[in-house]
C-alpha cells in the first residue's frame, strides 16, 4: 500500500510534508492502478429467498454474490467480447424487457446471424433450478455459461481468448481485483462472477406472488382466481409449486419438426426413453416470453393451450399424464383457456424486469 | 537445595535415556514429518506397451483398435496404512490430468505424513458432488482440463477419459474412426473410486519419497468385465464410432474400476 506506517522521529515536518505531497501525487496517478483498489469495500449482497419459494437447488457457499462479483458478472453479461466476432452479449439473446429472453424470435441468430434450433429460455430464479436447457445438459450454475460460449451458432469462442480480451481492458483488471480474493482474470473467476449475477436475478413480485404472501396489491379477479382453480386441476403436476415447474423432462406430445429433429433429452443422456422430452419450463412471466416451445413454434399463449387441447401427438415416449385411457391432450373449454391466459397474465412480475439492478448501465 | 537440584538434574537425565531407549525400538514413534509421494501411470493395452498412433491391439471382442489419443482425469487420492488408517490428501488438490500424448503421467502428492502405505484409493474423473460445488473447489481445474481435451462445450462438464483412433471389426467393411469420451451427465454419475493395493509397502518419510509405478490397461475400456462394441456404435453415415453417452457410459465406468494395477513401488528417490 502506499502509506508508509512507521515514519520515525528522526523525520522533520518538512520531509513529512514532502511525503503527504508525494504520496497523494501518487494516488492521484494510480487512481486506475492495481495497487490502489479498496478490497474491503467489496461486500456480501444479501440473498432473500421469497417465503413462497422453495430452498436453492444450487450450492453457492463457495461463490456468494458480492457487491462487485455482482457488478463484474453484469458487465460479462453484457459484453460482446465474450463471443468470437465481439458482437454477441449473453443480453443479445437474453433481453430484460421480455424475462431475459429473445422475444420475437423463435430461434435467436446468434453469430455470423447463424440460427439455432431452440428458443431462448427465460433467464430468472437460476439458483432455485437443479438443471439447466430445455435438454438439462448443464447442472451447474457455474458451468452453464460454457454453453452458450462455446457454441457455433450462438458466441463461438472459448474461454482462453475471452480471458485473454478481458485481461487487455483496466476497467476489468480492477473488477476482478475487487471482486475476488485472488483478484486474477482467470476462466473459473469470470464464470463465478457470471454466476453471481444470475443467482440475484430473483423475480418474485408479481401480482400471483403478492396475492400468496397476502401483500398489497395481490388482489385478483374471478377470471384470474377461476384460472387458477383450472390451472392448480390440469396443469400442476408438471409446472408445480411457485416456481411454476418441477424440472422434469417430458414428452408433451409436440409433433416433432422433421427439419430439426432435435431428440431433446436424449442428445444429452444417450437413452432412447429420453427422446423428445423437454425440461418443462417456469411460467413466469409466461406473458412476455413469446413465442413458446423449445422451438417457438407457437406465437401465443392462446396458440399453446389449443395445442394441449387439440394437438398432442402419440409417441413412444409421450407422457402418461398426456394420455388418459386413449384420451390424448388436456381437456379444456374455451372458458377455461380465458381464464387460464388470465391467470398465467398475473405471473408477470413489472418490477423484475424494469430493475435497474439488472440493466447495464454504462 | 543445591542437592535437590542435583538430584532433580539426574533424575531427568535418566528418564531421558530412557526415554530415547524407548523410543528406539518402537518405530511408529519414528514416523514424524511429512513426506512426498510420485505417482507413475505407465499407460499399456493389455500388457503391451500403448504407442500411440503405431501399435494396433485385437481385444475379445475381435475388434484392432489403433490408439489415437489417451487423456483421463484421476483424483480424490486416498492413501491407507499398514494399519487401516486413511490419509486423505487434500480434496481441493486433489484433481489430475494424464496425458499420453504429451507425456504427463506422473503426479506428485506432497506433504504426506510419514508413513507405511499399502493401498491406495482414487477416482477416475470428477466426483459430481465436487463438481456442483463449482470452479472455487476444483480451483479452476477446468483450463488445465480444456487444454487436455477433457471438457464438454454442447454440455457442461468434464470428459473422464478421451480415447479416440481407429479400429476395424468383423462386421464393418475397412478401416473406421472411433471416440469414447467417457463422463458423467445429468442424468448418470459414471463416476467410480477404487482401491488398488501395493505389492510392496510404501514407505514415506522426510527423507524418502517412494513411486509409485501403475499400470493402466486401455484395453478395459471396452473389454472389461463389460464388453462394448464399437461396431454397435457407428454413426449414420457409418463412417465413424462415437461412444458419448448412454448405458454405454455406464458399463464403461464399471470396466475402468480394474484399469489401474500397480505393478511396484520403488523405495525412496528412486527412478521408476
Amino acid at each position: 500500500m502506499l502509506v508508509a506506517p512507521n515514519i520515525n522521529s528522526v523525520l522533520n515536518m518538512k520531509k513529512i510534508l514532502f511525503l503527504v505531497l508525494l504520496s497523494a501525487l501518487f494516488s492521484c496517478q494510480n487512481d486506475d492502478s492495481e495497487d490502489y483498489i479498496d478490497v474491503e469495500s467489496n461486500e456480501l449482497l444479501e440473498l432473500n429467498i421469497p417465503s413462497n419459494f422453495p430452498e436453492l437447488a444450487q450450492d453457492i457457499s463457495k461463490n456468494l454474490p458480492t457487491e462487485k462479483g455482482f457488478e463484474l458478472g453484469k458487465k460479462l453479461f453484457y459484453d460482446g467480447r465474450l463471443s468470437r466476432d465481439g458482437t454477441i452479449s449473453c443480453a443479445f439473446c437474453h433481453e430484460q424487457s421480455s424475462a431475459f429472453t429473445h422475444h420475437g424470435h423463435d430461434f435467436s441468430h446468434g453469430i455470423d446471424n447463424l440460427a439455432g434450433i431452440r428458443n431462448a429460455p427465460a433467464i430468472q430464479n437460476m439458483a432455485f433450478q437443479k438443471e439447466y436447457f430445455y435438454d438439462g445438459a448443464s447442472n451447474s450454475i457455474e458451468m452453464l455459461s460454457i454453453n452458450p460460449i462455446h457454441n457455433p451458432v450462438e458466441m463461438d469462442e472459448n474461454m482462453a481468448n475471452i480471458i485473454a480480451k478481458l485481461k487487455q481492458d483496466p476497467a476489468y483488471v480492477k473488477l476482478f481485483k475487487q471482486a475476488f480474493e485472488n483478484g486474477e482474470i482467470t476462466t473459473g473467476n469470470t464464470l463465478k462472477a457470471l454466476a453471481q449475477f444470475m443467482t440475484m436475478m430473483v423475480s418474485s413480485n408479481s401480482k400471483y406472488d403478492k396475492y400468496v404472501r397476502n401483500e398489497a396489491g395481490g388482489s385478483m379477479n374471478s377470471q384470474e382466481l377461476q384460472g387458477l382453480a383450472v390451472f392448480q386441476n390440469k396443469c400442476s403436476a408438471c409446472h408445480e409449486g411457485d416456481l411454476f415447474t418441477n424440472s422434469s423432462f417430458r414428452n408433451n406430445g409436440l409433433p416433432p419438426n422433421p427439419n430439426l429433429n432435435d431428440l431433446g433429452r436424449e442428445v444429452v443422456t444417450g437413452f432412447e426413453t429420453d427422446r423428445y422430452k423437454f425440461k418443462v419450463p417456469s411460467l413466469r412471466n409466461v406473458a412476455l416470453t413469446a413465442p413458446y416451445m423449445h422451438d417457438g413454434r407457437f406465437g401465443s399463449l392462446n396458440s399453446v393451450l389449443n395445442f394441449y387441447s387439440n394437438g398432442v401427438q402419440h409417441s413412444a415416449t409421450l407422457d402418461p399424464l398426456l394420455n388418459q385411457n386413449g384420451t390424448l391432450g388436456i381437456q379444456l373449454s374455451q372458458e377455461e383457456k380465458e381464464a387460464i391466459i388470465a391467470f398465467l397474465k398475473t405471473l408477470t412480475d413489472e418490477e423484475y424486469i424494469k430493475n435497474p439492478l439488472f440493466y447495464f448501465q454504462t | 537445595m543445591k542437592f535437590q537440584l542435583k538430584n532433580t538434574i539426574a533424575i531427568l537425565a535418566f528418564a531421558s535415556i530412557f526415554a530415547s531407549c524407548s523410543s528406539d525400538d518402537d518405530s511408529s514413534q519414528n514416523l514424524v514429518g511429512n513426506g512426498e509421494m510420485e505417482l507413475y501411470f505407465d499407460n499399456s493395452i493389455n500388457g503391451d506397451d500403448l504407442i500411440l498412433g503405431v501399435s494396433s491391439h485385437t481385444n475379445s471382442n475381435g475388434e484392432t483398435l489403433k490408439i489415437n489419443k489417451f487423456n483421463y482425469i484421476v483424483s480424490n487420492f486416498v492413501l491407507i496404512d499398514e494399519n487401516g488408517a486413511e490419509v486423505a490428501y487434500p480434496k481441493e488438490s486433489s484433481y489430475f490430468v494424464i496425458n499420453e500424448e504429451t507425456k504427463q503421467t506422473t503426479i506428485h502428492l506432497e506433504n504426506i505424513p510419514s508413513g507405511n502405505y499399502k493401498k491406495i484409493k482414487f477416482g477416475l474423473g470428477v466426483d459430481s458432488q465436487r463438481y456442483l460445488q463449482g470452479e472455487t473447489a476444483q480451483q479452476s481445474f477446468w483450463d488445465e482440463a480444456a487444454a487436455n481435451d477433457l471438457t464438454w462445450t454442447w454440455s457442461t462438464g468434464y470428459r473422464f477419459i478421451v480415447f479416440e483412433g481407429s479400429f476395424t471389426a468383423p462386421t464393418l467393411t475397412g478401416e473406421k474412426t472411433f471416440q469414447v469420451h467417457q463422463g458423467s451427465n445429468t442424468a448418470t454419475d459414471n463416476y467410480r473410486e477404487f482401491t488398488v493395493d501395493f505389492p510392496n509397502t510404501a514407505r514415506v518419510r522426510q527423507t524418502e519419497s517412494p513411486s509409485v509405478h501403475f499400470i493402466v490397461d486401455a484395453n478395459k475400456i471396452l473389454d472389461g468385465n463389460a464388453k462394448v462394441k464399437l461396431s454397435e456404435a457407428m454413426n449414420p453415415a457409418g463412417t465413424s464410432a462415437a461412444i458419448m453417452g448412454g448405458t454405454k457410459l455406464i458399463s464403461i465406468a464399471d470396466n475402468t474400476t480394474s484399469m489401474f494395477t500397480v505393478d511396484h513401488v520403488h523405495a525412496g528417490g528412486a527412478e521408476h
